[in-house]
């Protein structure tokens, strides 16, 4: 793969802007750095990471799927059809962290799964251009390199980019990555790789070492499910739902429909494991009742059933939002040390 | 690109009251376009997402064998808020089909073992296509002795009466159907179906044992089996959860890693031994 660089990064922004693709890029809004369509000159360079994970630029919190109409003089009533597919635009996303693209790369084989594939998901991830921007100054929340990640990871993304004084050092990761800079103006070709690497050891030795979750994800599932601890941290947990809320690998939705007299939609929206609704059964009976089931089904669905789907993948990144957030402080680093002893 | 959210359109072709409870209704449909029949092509043990617009989605077993060609069938317990709407609409009215969804049962695996096979209450469904499917000519040599054990707290509580009656009439199956206590006008079995399993279950050599039924029946059958001698490996089961996409995505209905929707619903228990009890 190739590699690159430009001596101005809102030049590098203005070309990508101009090249027929919508720039999705982080900039700040009320105080806060998020991912949103804007202009190059609004692009934000110094956050630590965006406040949500990027994950809804792919998968929107609501997410209208399908709609009918009622009219029986008209063909196709009481029908649905598809809706939004074909309006899905060509984009190139600025400036994911090596841990969201990463954690978008453990979405997407959820939802292409090894039986099906959801369109709706994968118009939007693969009709994206990806190019990441490697954290030189990790966060004091941040722990990728605890989850097998890096700040300059390469994951999920289809090029990575660094800062270079007032410009960029770019490297491509995919053919993806190499058709969209190839096609811009302004690259020079060369003089990123050798930098990198050494900004790379620079910032991995910032970060905490890996985490011991080799018990953990040898053992089998019910081993690790009857340990004593959940229930400790569950006595803490409130069930709010604000880590599946911000969290970059939480892909759970629910499904209903709206109506009104002339017809209806089908519409996804997030949903959370935290929540007692999310199992119940029609008859009432509830396979996660407590707080318990449901805490542990949220770390042990991270930590084990995601590395056993996903060829040893970790389902938790490191990108510390969960953390950051949690109003009674669950560290998932401490119920992970929990899993492993 | 196939969009597996979208149901094939259907037309409610019939609508028949099973029970005396008036609570479960079976449903024909017939496919609106030609050559859905053909996409949804699905086996024993499948099932689908029943999607009434405007009203939602229900994962329900299927009870038609594919040999049955022409509709699907399909028998819904009135429980909440899209099989109730169901319970409400008429022959004619116009909904959709999303599927077929999950993994049959292991029908090739079974073949030239003797197959027991035990229903309790409503979950008959996906054994009546089983059942169905294996006395089709061209499938009944491929499989030894098929017994079926089937039981309801009352006679006006059993599903598919016709059907099973003409079972019970034939030479190359051996059906026990059975009501949890004596009624007027009954002159069946009477006893629970733990009971029954335990008088009729064939030796465990070379046998397969279908099971899908009330946890509780469950709970008291298993035992049975196991007493009997019937390896882990030989006791299949269908599980249910609640369940939004069907396709392994949505999230909801995990049994540990394994979605009962895309993985299951059906398992060995050997399998569930090793799973939590998240069901």
């Amino acid at each position: 793969m190739a590699e690159y660089t430009v001596k101005d990064k809102l030049s590098f922004l203005k070309a990508a802007a101009g090249s027929g693709r919508r720039l999705l890029a982080p900039s700040s809004k009320d105080g806060r750095v998020r991912l949103a369509e804007v202009t190059p000159d609004r692009v934000a360079f110094d956050y630590l990471n965006t406040h949500l994970s990027p994950k809804d630029a792919f998968f929107p919190q609501t997410e209208k799927m399908l709609a009918f109409h009622k009219d029986a003089a008209k063909p196709g009533a009481f029908v649905y059809q598809p809706l939004g597919l074909d309006k899905i635009q060509p984009t190139v996303v600025f400036g994911l962290r090596p841990c969201d693209a990463r954690g978008l790369a453990v979405c997407d084989r959820v939802f292409q799964n090894d039986r099906f594939t959801d369109p709706y998901w994968k118009t939007k991830y693969e009709g994206a251009v990806k190019i990441g921007l490697a954290c030189q100054a990790p966060g004091p929340n941040c722990f990728c390199t605890a989850v097998g990640g890096s700040p300059f990871g390469e994951d999920g993304l289809d090029v990575l980019a660094f800062t270079k004084g007032e410009g960029l050092g770019l490297k491509t990761l995919t053919p993806a990555g190499d058709e969209f800079l190839k096609g811009l103006s302004g690259l020079e070709s060369g003089g990123a790789a050798g930098e990198m690497d050494g900004l790379k050891k620079a910032a991995e030795s910032r970060l905490p070492g890996p985490l011991d979750l080799a018990k953990a994800q040898a053992a089998p599932v019910m081993e690790i499910y009857n340990q004593p601890h959940w229930k400790e941290t569950a006595d803490r947990c409130l069930n709010c739902g604000t880590c599946t809320f911000f969290c970059p690998t939480c892909h759970c939705f629910d499904i209903q429909d709206e109506e009104n007299e002339r017809g209806g939609v089908r519409m996804r929206n997030w949903d959370t494991c935290m929540s007692w609704l999310y199992t119940i059964h029609g008859s009432g009976h509830n396979p996660r009742p407590t707080k318990t089931e449901r805490v542990r089904q949220r770390f042990m669905h991270k930590l084990k059933y995601i590395p056993l789907k996903q060829g040893g993948a970790c389902g938790c990144v490191g990108c510390g939002r969960c953390v950051q957030h949690c109003p009674v402080n669950i560290d998932i680093r401490a119920v992970a040390v929990d899993m492993s002893k | 690109m196939h969009n597996p959210y979208l149901p094939y359109p259907v037309r409610i072709a019939m609508i028949r009251v099973e029970t005396e409870d008036k609570n479960l209704r079976t449903f024909k449909f017939e496919f609106l376009n030609p050559g859905d029949e053909e996409k949804f092509a699905y086996l024993p043990g499948q099932f689908a997402e029943l999607s009434v617009p405007g009203q939602g989605e229900i994962p329900i077993g299927i009870a038609s064998s594919p040999t049955e060609k022409g509709s699907v069938l399909f028998t819904v317990n009135r429980v909440g808020q899209v099989s109730t709407f169901m319970h409400c609409m008429k022959e004619g009215d116009i909904m959709g089909l999303r599927g077929p969804l999950g993994h049959p049962y292991p029908l090739d695996t079974l073949k030239g073992k003797d197959i027991l096979i035990i229903a309790g209450g409503f979950a008959v469904t996906t054994l009546r296509s089983t059942i169905v499917w294996m006395l089709q000519p061209e499938n009944r040599p491929k499989y030894g002795k098929i017994t079926f054990v089937y039981g309801a707290r009352t006679p006006g509580l059993l599903l598919y009466k016709e059907e099973w009656s003409d079972w019970q009439k034939r030479d190359d199956i051996d059906v026990h159907v059975t009501v949890d206590r004596e009624a007027p006008g009954w002159t069946g079995r009477v006893g629970f179906v733990p009971a029954i399993t335990k008088e009729v279950c064939p030796p465990p050599k070379n046998t397969a044992a279908i099971i899908c039924g009330p946890p509780v029946m469950i709970k008291f059958t298993q035992p049975v089996l196991e007493e009997a001698g019937y390896s882990t490996d030989d006791i299949i089961m269908s599980l249910e959860n609640r369940m939004k996409c069907g396709l392994g995505i949505c999230g909801r209905c995990n049994v540990g890693p394994e979605y009962v929707c895309k993985d299951g619903p059906v398992f060995t228990l050997t399998q569930l031994n090793q799973l939590p009890k998240e069901y």
